[in-house]
């Protein structure tokens, strides 16, 4: 079986096919995106597995990280709706924000350790309205527990320091310094399905009935093709730039000009890993 | 004198891009290559929409006869008629096995007709390009003197009439032979006009457009035995079609769900049964097969057989999806048994037994340590077609570095071909090829990591009575025949 550092690398050319396919002569092509997403599922299972081993081996492993994760472990499965519910977990139907604190670890090692995860529901155009990208999380345990009454809160547990820190509004209450963000509400939970549905599967017939999507598409090819600039293979990096919850940000400035996000988000990855903040794996909790 | 007319801009390139294989143009590439039912004719399909069909001429020679390489260059095409023997072959069907007695039969073929069949279209609702590849073709019974075939692209399907003409009317009353009107005053007399010979024109009709009737891109045509309807697949939905009737179709398999989130498999292909009108089955991107029966209901989700072979875990790997997706299915032409293709195996299934394959042939297992970098560069979603012999005893099916396999499933022999310019000489002996898969390689051997993965034989055909195929190898056709001694 192929080493974590495998799974990483597939899930890089996995969002590349995916990306350049919405570009392709002809159309996107279904069978071959579905092949690529089995890839990204299996990538993504055997990735979360060796992160599971490994955190079983620390001895400051929170209860509630432990406890979610297995039952993430447990929930992996097959269909895209488990599979998409997995990426995105923050159910409270509003936009939020999910800037990840990095720990403090230098860069080389944040990146092989980065979740595949957020690299995978980062990479794709239709993921809009979503807005977590870490599956890693504590999805089920916080959903046994009281619903989050802060929308616009997370909470995130750093494997590699296993620091918990709380983010409001894309602020860290660390030291990041995620330029300020207006939660648009509205596209949230209850669009969130919807968009889900593409994505892993661009449906020729869901254009037809939603106008809306349409618009989603092309801003997020825009935005794909800023990002094509980036070292792509470099997941921790791709991660840091967008912000693990920037693509529902996206989605809800669709008439913004992704160019400032952009900056603005490249802005404080540089300010991040310049205060010696590296990034490194995280898992967000709500 | 035929017209190729067709090929004039292509005569006049510079001769090294004629000539040098590696430099062709997109639009060039085979995309399928079908015989008709007789196996007097052969069609193939390209990228740029064009459909060549070559005629077979009727050549019986007593004795040895000259046999020869005949090589068409055609601007974009060199078709090789090799006559050729295979040595080794399973089942010796390609060996010498005739007496010198008997008369050969050495028909060559020529190109019949070409036609443009499909352009780029733009879908201007999704701002999408339809492209112009031809991605099948399907010939129909004869059934009097012109030849029909059905061909599509991705959105759209078309029924072209193939003719002859080399007769045309002359002595006209009303106009002179320039087909300039005369002056009805200058008529004194009438005559009949009468037919004469002129020299052959092949003419290609399009007689029946069948559209908008896909959503998904279309991956199969099949004709049914009725030879009144076929069957069009795109990736979630099999329609069926009356060939006279062009603006309606009924949608008789759709596996799409009521959410698209919840999909996991599409049809990669549909095949009628070559005997019962009635049955036809669809291949998934998961491996497994369904038969139908039309007459159990109008709508064909539920299967009647459905075949699977459960999945080894010991091989399970990251592609373990994308190399169990059919890529073909093939009905033998006894009915009886349907062979699919995935990337790595052929397997032939025993329409009586749904559980596992009746017989897996191994076609190029050395590849499966290299599935990651097949994926990197796209190889792992090649779809390699299989087919029968006319006999169903041998079974073929291409792979890369322009080879292409043949099993025999009496003697479980099996013999590895390739098809290149270098080893196809006059009266050759079509070497056996060999993959090194580790150790020591042999003379003749090549390694796995010597294959060159862009040259790959994807389409292939087998005559229906004699032991002719045609291989299809990224611009080039091939025509191999088994050579009588």
């Amino acid at each position: 079986m192929e080493c974590a550092f495998d799974a990483q690398n597939l899930i890089s050319i996995s969002l590349r096919k995916i990306q350049s396919s919405r570009t392709q002569r002809g159309g996107i092509k279904l069978h071959k995106n579905l092949l690529v997403t089995y890839v990204l599922r299996n990538a993504r299972q055997f990735y979360m597995n060796k992160n599971f081993t490994q955190a079983q081996r620390t001895h400051h492993y929170e209860d509630v990280a432990t406890v979610c994760e297995k039952q993430d472990y447990l929930e992996l499965s097959g269909s895209f709706t488990e599979l998409s519910d997995d990426f995105y977990c923050n159910f409270g139907g509003v936009e939020s924000d999910t800037w990840h604190c990095g720990a403090h670890q230098p860069a080389e090692v944040a990146h092989q350790d980065a979740p595949a995860c957020a690299m995978v529901s980062l990479g794709d155009s239709n993921l809009m309205g979503s807005d977590a990208c870490w599956s890693c999380a504590d999805k089920s345990a916080w959903e046994l527990s009281a619903p989050n009454t802060h929308p616009n809160q997370k909470t995130v547990l750093d494997l590699d320091t296993h620091v918990v820190t709380t983010v409001t509004n894309g602020y860290f209450h660390s030291d990041c310094c995620a330029p300020a963000k207006q939660p648009q509400g509205a596209q949230g939970f209850g669009k969130k399905r919807r968009m889900d549905s593409s994505y892993h599967l661009v449906d020729p017939e869901f254009y037809l009935s939603d106008p809306v999507p349409c618009k989603r598409i092309r801003t997020e090819e825009d935005f794909h093709s800023d990002s094509e600039q980036l070292d792509t293979a470099n997941i921790s990096n791709l991660i840091s730039v967008l912000g693990s919850g920037g693509l529902s940000e996206f989605m809800s400035w669709q008439h913004s000009d992704l160019e400032q996000i952009f900056a603005a988000q490249t802005m404080c990855l540089k300010q991040t890993l310049l205060s010696g903040s590296g990034w490194t794996r995280a898992i967000e909790a709500f | 004198m035929k017209c190729f007319s067709r090929y004039l801009p292509y005569l006049f390139r510079p001769p090294s891009t004629i000539l040098s294989s590696t430099c062709h143009t997109e639009a060039d590439i085979i995309s399928t290559v079908e015989f008709n039912s007789s196996g007097e004719l052969l069609a193939t399909g390209d990228k740029g929409g064009r459909v060549v069909v070559f005629q077979r001429e009727q050549e019986v020679s007593h004795g040895r006869g000259n046999p020869a390489a005949s090589a068409f260059r055609l601007g974009r095409e060199t078709i090789l008629f090799i006559e050729v023997t295979i040595a080794s072959c399973p089942n010796s069907c390609f060996s010498s096995g005739q007496s010198k007695s008997q008369p050969q039969r050495r028909g060559e073929y020529n190109v019949y007709s070409t036609f443009q069949s499909h352009e780029p279209e733009f879908d201007y609702l999704k701002s999408l390009e339809i492209e112009e590849k031809i991605n099948k073709i399907r010939w129909l019974p004869q059934q009097n003197a012109a030849y029909f075939l059905l061909s599509t692209n991705d959105k759209t399907v078309k029924l072209w009439k193939i003719s002859e003409r080399d007769k045309r009317p002359e002595g006209y009353n009303l106009k002179d032979e320039d087909g300039r009107i005369r002056d009805p005053s200058t008529i004194t007399s009438l005559r009949v006009p009468v037919l004469q010979p002129m020299d052959l024109m092949v003419e290609a009709t399009a007689r029946r457009v069948f559209s908008n009737a896909h959503t998904y891109h279309i991956n199969s045509i099949s004709v049914n035995s009725d030879l009144q309807t076929y069957i069009s697949t795109d990736d979630l939905r099999v329609n069926l079609w009356n060939l006279e009737i062009t603006d309606r179709s009924f949608n008789i398999v759709d596996i799409k769900p009521s959410n698209m989130e919840e999909l996991t498999e599409v049809i990669t292909s549909a095949e009628f049964h070559p005997q019962q009108c009635h049955t036809f089955a669809y291949s998934s991107s998961k491996g497994s097969i369904r038969l139908c029966d039309m007459r159990q209901t109008a709508l064909c989700d539920k299967h009647c057989k459905y075949f699977e072979e459960p999945e080894d875990p010991s091989t399970r790997s990251f592609f373990s999806e994308i190399i169990s997706s059919i890529s073909d299915v093939k009905f033998s032409h006894s009915g009886r048994y349907l062979m699919t293709r995935d990337y790595l195996t052929v397997k032939v299934w025993d329409l009586h037994m749904e559980n596992k394959p009746l017989e897996t042939y191994q076609v190029h297992d050395y590849l499966r340590g290299k599935l990651c970098s097949l994926y990197e560069n796209d190889c792992i979603f090649d779809k390699f077609e299989c087919v029968w012999n006319g006999s169903d005893s041998v079974i073929m099916t291409g792979s890369y570095n322009n080879f292409f396999r043949m099993f025999d499933r009496n003697t479980k022999r099996d013999v590895t071909l390739e098809a290149s310019r270098e080893n196809s000489k006059p009266r050759a002996i079509l070497k056996p090829r060999k993959v090194c898969v580790g150790g020591k390689r042999r003379k003749d051997e090549i390694s796995v990591d010597s294959l060159d993965f862009s040259k790959k034989i994807l389409h292939t055909t087998w005559h229906p009575q004699e032991n002719i195929i045609a291989v299809a190898a990224t611009n080039n056709l091939y025509i191999f025949q088994d050579k009588v001694n």
